[in-house]
């Protein structure tokens, strides 16, 4: 198997253990370690393609890699700030009790 | 080679002074101060509509059309109009915020409503994967903390979050499928990506990756079956930030979506008679927000969880105008987008007003509108109206050109005909749950006690003109549509 097989074959893996992780998870936080591995997932895709593509001078996928990085940075801050929003109002963070919006 | 940084800035003009003005906001607010709370929400709402009218001109002069700095970005009628139309939807969400608004924070709240229109108008132009991830990640990031603003409210709270982990996921479906994109390019460029998959041609890889770039995108769109968390949003957050969510994150949104669908992957575009691409799950997506969307929207008596499932029923009909756009262009879309983006603000707008003097979740919350505030009433009349399809209101002129354009793909014996006579079908029963609304509004009594409404003036003023928008696009429709001929 070439190295650019073995970089795809985790990728995916860990993609599906965060989204299993996301679908499974009834606290809030662990539902969020689930969506920063599906993120890393596809950071290991960018850099894989970038390092076994055709032109690896170009830089296109480090480059993504580097803002992928810094947006779900921005994103995780965002979240843990919704997470501690909600813990006030119903003091803890599990998902099943946040359940006063249905219809 | 050099590299056309002053050509970035001139293109770049609308967004710095977006970015400059949440900014001056923040700043001026900062200073410990005695002004009331009223005072400093009007202050800041002065200033992000001078920093979104100055946005407006710059757009209106943002140098040559085509593409800039490498073809990062491009300025096209699609990019300009979206930009403008996007900071119209500001304007008016401005408008409503500064009528109604007693939350605590008011700069913040302005400051984000800024940030999250700088993240609409890159996603207008943004003609790069890089970019276009970018700038929907800042605009989403934006709106998951206007949807949370409330911090007195535990549903606002909660709204937030779900709209936050439901958008987290989707966000990495989308990093995901773009990685495939380029591993099977080598390229993230729109341009080379749709010459490269022209000379490829269609592999199981891209099947998957536009799978995971279609659930990334459905989700903005709120359509089915990634619409779980609209109606939750659009119940718990503060009026003004659904306004926002549910106008111009779809303008913007689609016309990303549209960009990178056609120039883009539209060589991946299969057809709808079978062969394998992005058309078929399109279509299918399409057809099951229409069902969806409509058939739910007739069991809800809440008014906004109403305006969530007919948000999801225009979702349909939008993502047929990115199907029609193939053959006919995006202008159909766009003037769907714009006009439906203008009746929804509209609507959460009277909703926030009569938020001000009591509860206002239940359709029933609404009973007697005409008699407590015959303004509200009338500008309600031409929302809902507009949204239900009703000529000579915008919203029919919109349906008219999505579904001829979908018509005229293969005639009415085709998929595309298919969907278009169901989504025509089924805007009779939409018509229902509208008239529901109206009926409340219009023709029940008031409940006892209830108080005649006092309407602020920049909401007066902000309802007003969407409601004029409305029925001026809705007589000249080439006003819109001229632009893209």
């Amino acid at each position: 198997m070439s190295p650019l097989q073995i970089c795809l074959l985790l990728s995916s893996l860990l993609f599906c253990i965060g989204l299993v992780g996301v679908l499974s998870r009834g606290s809030a936080i662990l539902v969020l370690l689930g969506v920063e591995l599906m993120l890393n997932a596809a950071n290991i895709n960018f850099i894989a393609f970038w390092r076994y593509g055709p032109n690896p001078d170009a830089g296109t996928g480090i480059v993504f890699v580097l803002f992928s990085i810094a947006a779900a940075a921005a994103e995780a801050a965002v979240g843990f700030a919704l997470v501690i929003a909600v813990y006030r109002h119903q003091r803890n963070i599990r998902l099943q009790e946040a359940n006063r919006l249905k219809g | 080679m050099s590299t056309p940084y002053g050509e970035l800035l001139i293109a770049l003009r609308p967004e710095i002074c977006l970015v400059g003005g949440a900014l001056a906001v923040l700043a001026v607010d900062l200073p410990k101060n005695s002004r009331s709370a009223q005072a400093r929400l009007h202050l800041s709402v002065a200033l992000g509509l001078l920093a979104l009218a100055t946005a407006y001109a710059w757009n209106l002069s943002a140098g040559v059309p085509g593409p800039l700095f490498g073809g990062v970005l491009t300025l096209d009628m699609l990019g300009q109009a979206t930009r403008a139309g996007v900071l119209g939807l500001a304007v008016l969400t401005l408008g409503i915020t500064a009528g109604t608004s007693r939350l605590r924070h008011p700069a913040e709240l302005v400051a984000m409503i800024l940030l999250a229109t700088a993240g609409f108008t890159l996603m207008a132009v943004a003609q790069q994967l890089l970019l276009a991830f970018l700038a929907l990640e800042s605009a989403s990031l934006s709106l998951y903390v206007l949807a949370g603003f409330d911090k007195t409210r535990p549903e606002s709270a909660e709204a937030g979050l779900k709209y936050f982990l439901f958008g987290g996921v989707s966000a990495a479906f989308l990093l995901f499928g773009f990685s495939l994109i380029y591993g099977l390019t080598g390229s993230i460029e729109l341009p080379v990506i749709s010459a490269q998959l022209a000379l490829t041609g269609p592999s199981p890889l891209l099947v998957v990756a536009l799978v995971m770039i279609l659930v990334g995108f459905g989700y903005k769109a709120a359509a089915a079956p990634f619409h779980l968390w609209a109606p939750d949003v659009y119940e718990g957050a503060p009026a003004p930030s659904a306004a926002l969510i549910a106008s111009a994150s779809k303008l913007a949104g689609l016309a990303l979506f549209v960009r990178l669908l056609w120039p883009g992957l539209g060589a991946a575009s299969g057809n709808l008679s079978g062969a394998a691409g992005w058309l078929p799950v399109v279509a299918m997506i399409s057809g099951a927000s229409i069902l969806l969307g409509n058939f739910a929207a007739l069991a809800q008596r809440n008014v906004r969880r109403l305006l969530a499932y007919s948000a999801i029923a225009h979702a349909g009909a939008l993502l047929l105008g990115v199907i029609a756009a193939g053959l006919i262009g995006p202008g159909a879309l766009y003037y769907y987008a714009l006009t439906y983006g203008l009746a929804t603000v509209g609507a959460f707008g009277v909703i926030a007003v009569v938020e001000r003097s009591g509860r206002c979740q239940d359709i029933t919350d609404l009973a007697g509108l005409r008699a407590r505030s015959p303004l509200l009433a009338g500008c309600l009349f031409v929302f809902v109206l507009s949204l239900a399809g009703i000529p000579p209101l915008a919203g029919f002129v919109g349906k008219f050109v999505v579904f001829t354009g979908a018509l005229q793909m293969g005639g009415i014996a085709s998929p595309a005909g298919w969907l278009a006579v169901l989504a025509i079908a089924l805007s009779a029963v939409a018509l229902y749950y509208y008239l529901v609304i109206l009926k409340q509004a219009l023709v029940v009594a008031p409940a006892k006690g209830a108080a005649p409404i006092k309407v602020p003036a920049p909401a007066a003023l902000a309802l007003l003109g969407a409601a004029a928008l409305i029925v001026l696009f809705g007589v000249w429709p080439s006003l819109l549509l001229g632009l893209f001929q």
